[in-house]
């Protein structure tokens, strides 16, 4: 039983990481910046449920809260960059995300032991949700809560006009912005709504793991949340929840009979997908992105 | 009474003077032809009022207005819109949501900001219904802009060039690639807008349109004007032929 | 620690040495992106793999040290037209992001094959024998600035190579195919020149290079790991930006700029956080400079 709660419960977080980099790439930008915004969820609600004994809700509040915060910040200079210099740009925000994590100490003594972030070592003795009596599965249910409300929000957000135009600027960014259109405030918003999403996914995934530290938020991460939409298509959320069951449903198989070529197999699945289906697994993301755009 | 002036418009990219030295003034409610042979700056005229680039010289005044430099949304909210000589809609969009994502409501009819983004409205779906009627879109709102026939996706984007609410139209060569009925058509709908009080700036190669349409017609040959005047004065135009025909 | 600008001069000397790697790397990802418009996240990978050819073969064949310095390009080549026909060659050229994730793809698949076949820890790598003896000392108002005999090498070695690509893409026939369908792939076909197999060829120029910079880089600090991928991808990309996408004259500078800095930063604020001011710089020529050193002025469009 435990198993297949592990099982939901990295499918769960992995489909929040992906509905974040979904939006973005709804308006044509493919990020690879959402494991940073991850991250910083991520030690921000640890460090208010840990060391300032926050209740869980508030500390994930922040947390989603902090890291779209970041995600505004860094929403302006992504306008200037297009298409693939984009993805090294985000690449190297969250390489940025990364070693600042390396590098955060802030630990505090707590009935009589040291708890906190702790360099490279990691953050550990995350533990809210045993020392308050959650079982497995109440932390599983909650973090698909979320992705159910996630998910809802962003079908709905297809049946009005902001939804519309943040297509329409994936689309062709002229045509939108000679149909009045504002660039800026589509764009920033969706890196915004895309950092709160990430922060609120890699809050609940520290709770539930207990521990992260710097290697959680690998490129490797950040590969992983973009291919969900990727290999989805933008259509619909439902592409990514689909990508996110078949990637980590295979990998996790995988697991059980080849132990550690999860990486050559993510690897070997990327190449093959992207060869026989280049549109998706679920339908066409038409939108090519170029260095000389236009 | 002046919509447009424009005055001593330059625009260059690198060595190549792509428009050099425009005057000219557009009446509100009048049809404008703009005409000219292949790199004669038509487009990059259209392309530069409409805030695509910024002019290396000159200035531009909508109602006395400077919008040099404006970013083409911005222009929109003054009261601009165009259309594209190679059509631009929003392929994954459904017709209804192309003109959704352009629509801006009438003054006397706004909705607040959460409304206009994310609540709908009886009026405003009227209104676009509308609009689609008008286009002859009205059975497609529907459908993907990707799956409509060349005629539907330039009447779509005529259209949605509407839906902003423009004081001034830009209309970049709007008749490529269109029959002759089709041309009959694209003119009866011009009429139509011009009757609503829309000023018309047309761009165009196909003759019998925009001789057959407009007030006025200004002609451009290697980014100058070179004739000015009614169809007829600019038809019988030596410099004109010149420049179509040569000597 | 006081340090005196006398040892940060030092310091951005060996980084700017060492940065003709970053040169190299850099002018691989920029070569490919220039021919295809796309973004090859495998380069490093197949660079650093080519560098484990070359250790590997020599082992086995109980061959002279100086034969990983030839076997090693080559095993980049090979490793490198491989990526090209598993994550570009079948992919529509117009969908860039099938191409960046398929390379990503190889990307992580090589990188796990050697933490695999090596358990994950380091091999020896040769030190480039007499070179790293020597060391030559030049005298500046009875201060000492050292020039690491290997390190100048390596810049030697790198340009070598970088004059090689010149030669062929702006000498040879082939090299004008390559600029030709870089430019204007339709036309090019329409001439006769096959894309598919200039853009191999140009993934095998832009392989060597990456082979000969992996052993290079390897062979200065005399270990080489799988570690090395990952961080070597990065720099690479940020050289390829900050150099601007699709110039080699950029790349050549840029890689030069990040080594020497990287170095400096280094000096300054220790190895934890010397790549934070790394990146931090990326992001500041993005914000002022977008398209890099030489890329084309961006235009408001």
């Amino acid at each position: 039983m435990d198993y297949y709660l592990g099982v939901f419960q990295t499918i769960g977080v992995h489909t929040l990481l992906g509905l974040s980099a979904y939006i973005l790439l709804l308006t044509g930008q493919v990020s690879m910046a959402q494991i940073g915004f991850f991250a910083i969820g991520a030690y921000s609600s640890g460090v208010l449920t840990v060391i300032f004994s926050w209740h869980i809700y508030p500390a994930l509040a922040f947390g989603a809260l902090l890291a779209s915060f970041f995600a505004f910040l860094v929403g302006f200079p992504a306008l200037r960059v297009k298409g693939l210099m984009l993805v090294i740009a985000t690449i190297a925000f969250s390489e940025i995300v990364r070693l600042i994590t390396f590098n955060f100490v802030w630990m505090v003594e707590k009935d009589g032991i040291m708890v906190g972030a702790d360099g490279a070592q990691g953050f550990r003795e995350i533990r809210y949700f045993t020392t308050n009596g959650w079982e497995s599965s109440q932390v599983v249910t909650l973090i698909w809560i979320f992705v159910v409300i996630v998910m809802a929000m962003l079908w709905w957000l297809d049946r009005v006009k902001a939804g519309a135009v943040l297509r329409a600027v994936g689309n062709d960014e002229l045509a939108a912005q000679s149909s009045g259109i504002n660039l800026t405030t589509v764009k920033v918003a969706a890196m915004t709504a895309g950092g709160f999403i990430a922060g609120l996914g890699g809050g609940l995934y520290a709770h539930a793991v207990s521990y992260v530290d710097h290697i959680t938020f690998t490129i490797l991460m950040a590969t992983f949340a973009i291919s969900y939409p990727i290999l989805g298509g933008t259509k619909n959320v439902f592409g990514t929840l689909l990508a996110v069951i078949f990637i980590q449903g295979i990998l996790i198989e995988a697991f059980r009979f080849l132990e550690d070529w999860r990486l050559i197999i993510f690897g070997l699945l990327i190449v093959l997908v992207m060869n026989f289906m280049p549109d998706g697994l679920v339908s066409a993301f038409k939108k090519s992105t170029s260095g000389k755009d236009k | 009474m002046s919509i447009l002036k424009v005055d001593n418009l330059c625009k260059n990219f690198g060595g190549v003077q792509a428009v050099n030295g425009l005057n000219f003034e557009i009446n509100e409610g009048e049809i404008f032809g703009l005409i000219g042979p292949n790199g004669s700056g038509k487009s990059t005229t259209i392309n530069v009022i409409c805030g695509l680039y910024q002019p290396s010289e000159g200035s531009v005044f909508l109602n006395g207005k400077k919008i040099n430099g404006l970013k083409p949304n911005q222009c929109v909210d003054m009261g601009i819109s165009r259309t594209f000589q190679n059509i631009r809609l929003f392929g994954d969009l459904t017709v209804w949501q192309n003109l959704w994502v352009a629509w801006k409501d009438d003054k006397n009819n706004q909705s607040s900001w959460f409304s206009n983004w994310f609540g709908k409205s009886e009026t405003r779906e009227k209104l676009i219904s509308d609009l689609l009627k008008f286009s002859g879109l009205e059975t497609r709102a529907n459908d993907l802009a990707s799956n409509l026939s060349f005629g539907e996706q330039r009447r779509l984007e005529l259209a949605r060039a509407v839906a902003s609410k423009p004081k001034l139209i830009f209309l970049d060569e709007p008749a490529a690639g269109m029959n002759k009925e089709e041309v009959k058509e694209l003119r009866d709908r011009i009429f139509r807008l011009r009757d609503l009080g829309i000023t018309i700036f047309l761009v165009e190669h196909v003759m019998d349109l925009v001789m057959n349409v407009s007030n006025r017609i200004t002609v451009l040959n290697f980014g100058k004007v070179i004739s000015e005047g009614n169809p007829e004065s600019v038809q019988n135009d030596k410099s004109v032929q010149e420049a179509y025909f040569g000597q | 620690m006081n340090i005196e600008f006398i040892d940060i001069v030092q310091s951005l000397i060996d980084g700017v040495l060492y940065g003709s790697t970053y040169a190299l790397i850099g002018l691989g990802f920029t070569l490919i992106f220039g021919a295809m418009e796309k973004l090859n996240m495998a380069y490093a990978a197949s660079s650093i793999g080519g560098a484990y050819v070359g250790l590997g073969v020599s082992v086995l064949l109980s061959l002279p040290l100086y034969a990983i310095f030839l076997i090693g390009p080559i095993g980049g080549g090979l490793l490198s037209v491989l990526v090209y026909i598993c994550c570009f060659r079948y992919l529509p050229s117009n969908n860039h992001l099938a191409a960046l994730m398929a390379s990503i793809g190889g990307l992580f698949f090589i990188d796990e094959i050697i933490s695999h076949e090596t358990d994950g820890s380091p091999l020896d790598f040769p030190e480039l024998g007499i070179f790293s003896e020597a060391y030559f000392e030049i005298e500046f108002s009875d201060m000492f600035l050292g020039f690491r005999g290997d390190l100048i090498f390596v810049m030697f070695a790198s340009f070598l190579a970088m004059l090689m690509l010149m030669y062929l893409l702006y000498r040879t026939r082939l090299g004008l195919a390559t600029r030709a369908v870089s430019q204007q792939p339709v036309a090019a076909q329409l001439c006769g020149i096959s894309i598919h197999q200039t853009n191999s060829i140009t993934f095998i120029l832009a392989g060597v290079l990456g082979g000969i910079a992996g052993c290079l880089a390897a062979a200065s600090v005399g270990v080489i790991s799988p570690l090395l991928v990952l961080p070597l991808t990065v720099k690479g990309l940020i050289v390829t930006v900050i150099g601007g996408l699709g110039s080699i004259r950029g790349a050549i500078i840029a890689g030069l700029l990040v080594g020497g800095l990287e170095s400096v930063f280094l000096l300054l604020r220790g190895v934890n956080e010397r790549d934070i001011y790394v990146f931090l710089l990326l992001f500041v020529f993005l914000v002022f400079r977008p398209n890099g050193f030489f890329g084309a002025e961006i235009d408001r469009d």
